[in-house]
């Protein structure tokens, strides 16, 4: 039987993978995305104890949480789309300088890895002739 | 279905020669098998085989299904919201999300909020859509990059969220012990609601009735009752909702029913006097019957959600909570507002 606590105990999980997704990722996009995560707690949280105790105010107040969601989802975008046009990236490490006073600066140390060379892209031959492997897949292969 | 099926040996016979006749079917030989027909026949043993148990052993499905769909929509969400979390691609990242709050949705479901749930689904389906155009605007990465390939603090990061989860599961096992006792009674007992269900009939036969003795029979008959739930009783040693609402003062709802039994307390007292000055006019009686059935009604209603979810939260947001529907009003606005000031391109700025 499934009472009110699974449905917290959901909740609660849902919201702390927001919150490691919110805290650690460098990508905006995913960052928001984390966050929206996090009000779904939430909101799971709310219909859960209106469920249990009989009464539809939680699912107003869900209802509420959703607005304030599309809100910020809506002044989120905008910010990206301003804050992508000043330093032409995602990252929200590049604007570290506006920091606490006093704290030092992340240094990104370990150089990020190379993509593995994948298969060469196909190249389209003339029609009518025998095609002819380019020199540098030759070196490649 | 012929009745000779509804015998279980019939049953279990009948489900196991399908089996056998599908699984012969589905093996692998030489000459050609037939899958679909064996696939087929497989299915309708299993289907067999569950009617069966049904009517063997009992329908095991009464909290089972509800059961199964709680965990699979529950391990969907997480298993999606991990993804979700350590996926490098931001448009991976977001199909993720979808599934996320699609399983979150079922879970609304689950908790009797069938609203929410395609207002969930409507909302987030355009969000998640606007994400995705995003991603393909500013996201173009070729190779590894600084915001997808990195993170930040990943060890401090996962510690502190997943101590937060941990305090917050081991308040809930702290807390469960002693509420879990609490939650599952609600104040007004299932005998309660049959002693309601029988005062409604009396009330309802009383307004239904013209001769003078038969609706004052029957409005006694339901006074009676409705004193045996509300209080005062005739000398019966049940305890009133009253009495059980005391025990239980910390819940906030209790303060809100005490004052419903209350009213219908003196309700009932007042329509009894009402009936006796009445003297005998029909129409008089019924009109001091009709407001306590009409409370009876909403009285007997306590302790659940009401049927009709999407009515009941309409008329419930322009009652109780219009000032919520104002604020959320004006937050749109000014979010609206805001989001066009801040992505607005001023002049001078690098194009």
């Amino acid at each position: 039987m499934i009472s009110l606590w699974h449905f917290l105990a959901v909740g609660a999980a849902l919201f702390g993978l927001g919150m490691v997704g919110f805290l650690t990722r460098r990508n905006m996009i995913t960052m928001f995305l984390s966050a929206e995560m996090m009000l779904q707690g939430v909101v799971l949280n709310l219909l859960a104890f209106g469920r249990y105790h009989g009464d539809l105010s939680g699912q107003v107040v869900a209802l509420f949480v959703i607005t304030v969601a599309a809100c910020e989802a809506g002044l989120a975008l905008a910010l990206f789309l301003t804050l992508y046009r000043h330093r032409k990236t995602l990252d929200a490490d590049v604007w570290q300088n506006v920091r606490e006073t006093g704290v030092p600066p992340t240094v990104d140390t370990e150089p990020l890895r190379p993509e593995p060379l994948g298969e060469p892209m196909p190249i389209l031959p003339v029609a009518g002739r025998k095609p002819t492997t380019p020199a540098e897949e030759t070196v490649r292969a | 279905m012929p009745a000779a099926l509804n015998n279980p040996v019939n049953q279990l016979v009948l489900a196991i020669l399908l089996g056998t006749a599908g699984l012969y079917l589905l093996l692998p030989r030489p000459k050609r098998r037939s899958v679909a027909l064996g696939s087929f026949l497989a299915i309708a043993a299993v289907a067999v085989f569950g009617h069966f148990i049904n009517t063997a052993f009992g329908s095991p499905l009464n909290h089972v299904v509800g059961d199964i769909l709680f965990w699979l929509f529950s391990a969907v969400a997480l298993l999606f919201g991990t993804i979700l979390v350590t996926q490098r691609n931001p448009a991976r990242g977001a199909i993720a999300f979808a599934f996320v709050i699609l399983s979150t949705c079922g879970l609304f479901l689950l908790l009797a909020a069938p609203f929410l749930m395609a207002a969930t689904v409507i909302i987030y389906a355009g969000a998640i859509i606007v994400t995705f155009l995003f991603v393909l605007m500013l996201s173009h990465q070729a190779g590894p990059s600084d915001e997808n390939d990195r993170t930040r603090e990943p060890l401090l990061g996962s510690l502190a969220g997943f101590a937060f989860v941990g305090l917050i599961c081991f308040t809930l096992l702290q807390s469960s012990g002693e509420a879990q006792a609490v939650l599952p009674q609600p104040p007004l007992t299932a005998e309660d609601k049959e002693i309601l269900g029988k005062v409604r009939a009396d009330f309802d036969k009383a307004l239904a009735n013209d001769g003078i003795d038969e609706v004052r029979q029957a409005a006694f008959s339901g006074r009676d009752q409705l004193a045996n739930v509300v209080g005062p009783g005739s000398g019966s040693s049940r305890k009133s909702v009253t009495d059980r609402l005391k025990l239980m003062a910390y819940d906030p709802r209790s303060a809100v029913m005490l004052k419903q039994t209350d009213n219908l307390r003196t309700l009932n007292t007042n329509m009894e006097d009402a009936i006796l000055d009445a003297q005998g006019d029909v129409a008089a009686m019924k009109l001091a019957i009709r407001p306590v059935r009409d409370q009876v009604v909403i009285y007997s209603g306590n302790g659940q959600l009401p049927a009709r979810n999407v009515a009941n939260i309409g008329y419930i947001l322009y009652s109780e909570h219009i000032l919520t529907v104002e604020l959320a009003g004006t937050l749109l606005l000014v979010a609206t507002i805001g989001a066009v000031a801040i992505a607005q391109r001023r002049k001078g700025s690098a194009a």
